[in-house]
């Protein structure tokens, strides 16, 4: 059988055997979801939209909501583009592109021992200010 | 002076093996494991090379933490396991829609019709493939935002934060290759503009546009790479990362309650 070596932890902090306990709770969720997802498809089936038209395209065409931030950043960008017909695509992909990574390499460079969310204001404003900031061009982009 | 251990130490020493092994024993696998190589269904040579009884024994038997100490700890932490709910239902969707789905751009539209109107339970499943995939974003970014406000992404777990990037990427690349397939107005028009958005990348955008679209418009070529893309390519190599992510979980357990 397995050895521990964390059985300490699981002694302070709790623990539960992977079965029946972990799958009971999964179980749950499981039914859970399933329950939310056939509520939610009753009362709002997918809607059938025209069949697409190469030919004709229609005028306000918008991306699904999760590319919506991204896409508003971009057409924000091209309010720059008396600097240059290069500036807005160049800065809104190099400002993203940049972005992603920072938060992709992010355990790499952010090397504060601490992790109480008191103990690390700044990055909590960061992170809360980054929400904020998405939420907003979404909604932007919704209403505009 | 080598000594043997005095009877006094003997009792106290065996009392917390023996708690260990109980708690080892209830887990119900160890029975159910027995019954089925007793029927023979899946072991036998190859058991005896593998020892695949022996990893999952050991993989069922380890327990899973969870941090009785507060509540939210609790909840939160479940946000994961509910993306990967929500995988499950894609993917077991995804395969009933496409029982009925025909990938040509005479066809789409006309099957996609065809399954919300006519196969019966069509409307739901669709239903649920829609949702789920917009429920399955909106976890994952909690989920990650959990993560990032917990600071659970420190080292040990720099591995586990970059690939959940990546299942973050995967995950809304499956979206975009998706709206595709029904081919309706909003499908088309939408990929022609994202899709378009490509070439503003320095250098190599133009191809990687040209690329996607199988050619400098969407057509049945774009049609067909969407769909390989988003009902084989895409589930699999998800796969792929997912478990890597939950053996790394499962390694190193989840991180302390702060
Ligand atoms: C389909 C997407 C994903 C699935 C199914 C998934 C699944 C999970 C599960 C089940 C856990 C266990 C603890 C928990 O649920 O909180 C976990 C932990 C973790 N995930 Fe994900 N995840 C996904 C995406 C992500 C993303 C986008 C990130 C970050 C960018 C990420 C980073 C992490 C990290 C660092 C942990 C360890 C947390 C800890 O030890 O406290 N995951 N993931």
């Amino acid at each position: 059988m397995a050895q521990y070596e964390d059985i300490e932890a699981y002694r302070k902090y709790g623990s539960e055997p992977f079965f029946p306990h972990h799958v009971l709770r999964q179980a749950i969720q499981f039914l859970a979801v399933f329950a939310l997802l056939v509520l939610l498809a009753s009362l709002a089936p997918g809607p059938m939209l025209p069949k697409a038209d190469p030919f004709d395209a229609p005028a306000n065409v918008k991306p699904d909501w999760y590319f919506l931030s991204a896409y508003q950043f971009l057409r924000l960008t091209e309010k720059l583009s008396f600097l240059g017909q290069w500036v807005p695509r160049v800065l809104g992909v190099l400002v993203q592109g940049l972005g992603a990574m920072a938060v992709w390499f992010l355990p790499f460079w952010d090397r504060n021992p601490e992790r109480h969310p008191s103990k690390r204001p700044l990055a909590i404003r960061v992170g809360i200010g980054i929400t904020f900031f998405l939420l907003a061009m979404t909604l932007w982009g919704h209403f505009s | 002076m080598t000594e043997e251990k005095t009877p006094a130490e003997e009792p106290k020493r065996d009392a917390s093996v023996q708690k260990r092994e109980e708690f080892e024993k209830r887990t119900v696998f160890t029975e159910m494991f027995n019954l089925f190589s007793l029927v023979g269904f899946l072991y036998g040579a190859l058991d005896e090379r593998l020892s695949v009884q022996e990893g999952m024994q050991r993989q069922f038997g380890k327990p899973v933490w969870f941090y009785r100490t507060r509540l939210e700890n609790n909840l939160l932490a479940c946000l994961g396991g509910i993306s990967f709910l929500f995988y499950l239902f894609q993917v077991v969707t995804g395969v009933l829609l496409l029982m009925h789905y025909r990938p040509t751009t005479a066809e789409a539209y006309r099957s996609v019709v065809d399954i919300t109107n006519h196969v019966p339970y069509g409307w739901l499943v669709r239903g649920i493939h829609r949702w789920g995939a917009n429920l399955m974003i909106v976890t994952v970014l909690l989920h990650m935002m959990r993560v990032f406000f917990t600071a659970a992404y420190r080292s040990p777990r720099e591995v586990t934060w970059v690939n959940g990037v990546l299942l973050l990427v995967f995950t809304l690349a499956f979206g975009f290759s998706g709206v595709l397939l029904p081919w309706h107005q909003l499908s088309y028009w939408a990929t022609s503009a994202g899709t378009d958005t490509l070439s503003a990348i320095p250098v190599v955008g133009e191809g990687i546009k040209y690329f996607v679209r199988g050619g400098a418009t969407i057509g049945q070529l774009a049609l067909t790479r969407f769909f390989a893309f988003h009902v084989v390519i895409l589930p699999g190599l998800m796969l792929m990362f997912l478990v890597l992510h939950f053996l790394m979980i499962r390694r190193q357990g989840i991180s302390e309650p702060l």
